[in-house]
């Protein structure tokens, strides 16, 4: 049950990388709306903060796996 | 598109067992089935070992050193094949292929790392291989070998070394280690933590995608074996795959950039 309810908070991280993912595409795709022209580097800049802020999720994730395993 | 669906060819993993189990449990007994799912995931997290060395007690060999062997001929036969009839006169259709993806690959090596990277385009092109490869294995039947942990901490820690082994190497001793007091000597402690949590997170990130698009394939199997794998696995496995192929390319190059920075 403990076990259970560890692996729960560790999977809530997935909620600072959701936001943080929806924050910085929405920005991503106005600063492209506003210049087509520099779309190539907000892109470049998109993918970096996505696989950063994705981190913290699979963090999360690995430790309530971990978890659930090796109990 | 069969895509996955192959995963029964290894009895090891013999996936049937979950789909009997939620099917043929009677109603009312939910948390045995709940803990025969978890149980039967549990026995395909584990790293299988393929054989074993009969050499100083016995080297255990894993499966995905195996499957790692099998794509590793796959690739060299079809670049071996592919590369037969170069001409430089009159390239075909497949040499402008090819030429155009080693031309991107330069170029993009070229835009992150700066003026030697000349020295870095082919071990990240290769990797770029690897991975995507090992990535989409899944749709051919074999265990993704990035499902393994200590392949991917293998991949972070060549990138780690080429990273700092890089800076050391262009930009000499002296000047490599004075990147780690950069841009100000309070900064010390945390690139050197940087260090270590470079490769960890590098390591987790491709290790943690790729097992959680297996997991949610399993559960998905689980529940409806016919269709909807199929459409799911268009996303959790070529999309998600490809995807953090480019990430840690890209994420290798950009650290390798920084730390070959020159003010």
């Amino acid at each position: 049950m403990s076990v259970a309810l560890g692996a729960a908070i560790a999977v809530f991280t997935g909620i600072g990388a959701g936001l943080g993912i929806g924050y910085a595409t929405a920005k991503a795709s106005e600063a492209m709306a506003r210049q087509p022209e520099a779309a190539k580097s907000i892109r470049n800049a998109l993918l970096l903060g996505c696989a950063l802020a994705e981190a913290t999720a699979i963090y999360g994730f690995v430790i309530g796996l971990a978890l659930i395993i090796t109990k | 598109m069969t895509a996955r669906t192959g995963a029964a060819v290894f009895p090891a993993l013999s996936p049937c067992e979950i789909y009997r189990d939620c099917r043929h449990v009677p109603k009312g007994n939910e948390v045995r089935s709940l803990s025969n799912i978890q149980a039967a995931l549990t026995e395909k997290l584990q790293n299988v070992t393929a054989f074993t060395i009969p050499l100083f007690g016995g080297i255990p060999v894993a499966e995905s050193v195996v499957v790692s062997w099998i794509l590793m001929a796959l690739i060299l036969l079809l670049v071996l094949l592919a590369t037969r009839h170069l001409n430089p006169d009159h390239p075909g259709r497949l040499q402008s292929l090819l030429e155009m993806a080693v031309d991107g690959l330069n170029k993009f090596t070229e835009e992150n790392i700066g003026v030697h990277w000349r020295h870095f385009a082919p071990w990240l092109g290769t990797v770029a291989v690897y991975i995507a490869c090992a990535n989409l294995s899944g749709l051919i039947g074999l265990t993704p070998p990035t499902k393994d942990v200590s392949v991917t901490a293998a991949l972070a820690l060549t990138s780690v070394f080429l990273i700092y082994g890089g800076s050391l190497r262009f930009l000499g001793v002296r000047r490599g280690l004075h990147k780690f007091v950069e841009p100000l000597p309070l900064l010390a402690p945390i690139n050197i933590l940087e260090v270590g949590i470079r490769p960890l997170s590098l390591c987790m990130r491709l290790f943690g995608n790729v097992l959680g698009s297996f997991i949610i394939m399993e559960l998905i199997k689980a529940v409806m074996p016919v269709v909807a794998p199929t459409f799911f696995s268009l996303y959790f496995d070529i999309f998600d795959g490809l995807i953090q192929t480019i990430v840690f390319v890209f994420l290798t190059a950009l650290f390798t950039g920084d730390a070959l920075e020159v003010d």
